[in-house]
């Protein structure tokens, strides 16, 4: 039982990080996207 | 209701016991909520310090105290302090202590982000502050760092880098929230069986990713014009300085409900409580904050109606603005609602939450006076701004964030606050805030601008009444945090583990305090106890 309950924290955990990632690289992108004017210098 | 899992099944470990490894290198959610809430009641204070300056000086007309470099330091100091250090913290820090317990979770999905995240704020705010001290002086632009006035002075440098700072704790707060809600949940608790608050922050999360980079970019541009003689924003070299209006704004205004939306989960959650029903219409109000952070993207431009716009810009952005009306106005009539026919009692978190519903709603109405463009081309920059904002950030987020403070401290600390002091502190402070704000209406619309240390003698009655007020609601902030010491350190009145008779949900299954460990197997969920009631029906 508490092996099960293990397996599956390790899995949400496994999920929450590409989550983060995902949320994270949204961040990055929009931070590019709003400097991007200075692509034109 | 559910079962409270409480303890770990390994080793039955506490917290730990050295001060350096507790609390600097914390991995523990309620541990960075604590230290989350502590800075930002420290910050509350430094930035209620320049308040008080500011309202000296304006106490009568002339040169009263300070100089006017000063004055507008402080200005500018007391908004950043106030938003970045004090208002957005103590949300992240409520996020913290409360999302994981009330979503079942053991701890935030990303434990050590957190630990990171917090401890970047004090760096960043040492670094803010200590531009005060410097040759040359701190930010006097204002806030929103409009060039070219921003980038007088030598201390530019050292203000966005904190900037950046604090927008890199707030964006890895925000992405770890998402994370620990996303998929962190108990088996059973869906989204929409989420209370409010958390469905406020998921929401708040959301928007800070989406925006808080955009000022990153705003005042990185800021840099390069400053010392890499760029001119993004300098009409000079064929910049445009409303450039970084549009910019900016497109952060600020989304900013603003990232520091309400999770004020409207709080109330949502007190209100049920001490009116001991449901929250009126769960979906409509989770549907209004997301409607109302969506339309937060597109009312940037109410903030620049006098600086020029087409005029079908000012029409689209006014009614877009007004548009907001209709989410939020679902929100304060499913309260009303709420307490309708509800058995209600008048604890301190229920007070402040009533003076929110009212005092919030004067802080919208003024809002949309000012959202009808060509009204506001008399509101603009004058003091009747100065009152909205702070009827929306003081009586409405700050407000919140002492309900809550005074709801979930028993959970917290294990001990019940001084009621007496309590009431107290509540009715010291809604006196004493309208008297300091509510005359701003009307020194604005007579025609005082904003950001200035002295004024004409026409206007000296009213600011000496909102002097008085600031000085009383400021030292009625000393009760609070009178309560608060006396709560945690002295008080012997023990909290049950459901510290109110009408509170439900997850976090009131666990012991008060709540342990250093909770939910490490994960709770069963029964619907007709959520805080919302049976959605089902």
């Amino acid at each position: 039982m508490q092996d099960k309950t293990d397996i599956e924290m390790a899995a949400r955990l496994k999920r929450a990080r590409v989550t983060a990632l995902i949320a994270g690289g949204f961040a990055v992108s929009v931070f590019l996207l709003s400097i991007v004017q200075m692509l034109k210098v | 209701m559910a079962h409270a899992a409480t303890h770990d099944h390994h080793d039955h470990h506490g917290a730990p016991k050295g001060f350096f490894q507790r609390w600097v290198m914390s991995t523990n959610h309620k541990d960075i909520g604590t230290l989350y809430l502590i800075f930002s009641l420290t910050m509350f204070f430094i930035g209620g310090a320049f308040a008080m300056v500011i309202r000296a000086e304006l106490f009568k007309p002339g040169m009263q105290l300070v100089q006017p470099y000063f004055f507008n330091e402080m200005t500018t100091m007391h908004a950043l302090v106030m938003i970045f250090g004090a208002i957005m913290p103590a949300f992240v820090g409520l996020a913290n202590w409360m999302v994981p317990l009330m979503v079942g979770a053991p701890d935030m999905a990303l434990p050590r982000m957190n630990n990171l995240s917090f401890w970047i704020l004090p760096f960043a705010f040492f670094m803010l502050l200590s531009t005060l001290f410097m040759p040359g002086g701190g930010p006097a632009g204002g806030w929103t760092m409009y060039p070219p006035l921003s980038l007088q002075g030598e201390s530019v440098a050292y203000v966005i880098f904190a900037i950046h700072l604090m927008g890199i704790s707030s964006i890895m707060g925000a992405i770890n929230i998402i994370a620990t809600i996303l998929n962190m949940r108990a088996p059973g608790m869906d989204l929409l069986k989420m209370p409010v608050f958390v469905w406020s922050w998921l929401i708040t999360a959301f928007l800070l990713i989406a925006v808080m980079p955009v000022l990153a970019g705003a005042v990185t541009m800021l840099l390069t014009d400053k010392y890499f003689h760029t001119n993004f924003f300098n009409a000079a070299g064929g910049g445009d300085p409303v450039l970084f209006q549009h910019i900016f704004w497109f952060f600020g205004h989304p900013e603003v409900y990232i520091m309400i939306l999770p004020a409207f989960g709080i109330i949502s959650e007190i209100i049920p409580t001490f009116a001991r029903k449901p929250i009126f219409g769960y979906r409509a109000m989770v549907f209004a904050i997301a409607s109302i952070a969506f339309l937060s993207f597109i009312v940037w431009a109410h903030h620049m109606f006098a600086v020029g716009l087409p005029m079908g810009a000012e029409i689209f952005f006014m009614y877009a603005t007004m548009l907001i009306a209709v989410p939020t106005g679902v929100k304060v009539f499913n309260w009303v609602s709420t307490m309708w026919g509800g058995s209600m009692t008048f604890e301190t978190p229920m007070l402040f939450s009533i003076a929110f519903v009212i005092l919030f709603t004067i802080g919208g109405f003024s809002g949309l006076m000012l959202a009808l463009a060509p009204a506001d081309f008399q509101y603009h920059d004058t003091y009747f701004v100065v009152a909205h904002f702070h009827y929306v950030l003081v009586t409405g987020a700050a407000f919140s964030i002492m309900a809550a403070a005074y709801y979930w401290i028993p959970k917290w600390s294990g001990h019940m606050y001084s009621e007496t002091w309590g009431k107290i502190h509540f009715w010291s402070s809604v006196i004493s805030v309208n008297v300091l704000f509510f005359p701003q209406h009307f020194l604005g619309l007579a025609g005082m601008p904003r950001r200035i240390p002295d004024y004409n003698v026409a206007f000296a009655n009213f600011n000496m009444v909102s002097s008085i007020g600031g000085f009383w609601f400021g030292a009625s902030q000393l009760i609070f945090l009178g309560v608060i010491i006396h709560c945690v350190f002295f008080s012997k009145k023990k909290a049950a583990d459901r510290s109110w008779e009408g509170a439900k949900g997850l976090e009131w299954t666990v012991p008060s305090p709540a342990p250093f460990h909770t939910f490490d197997v994960p709770p069963v969920i029964h619907d007709d106890e959520l805080a919302h009631g049976n959605t089902d029906h």
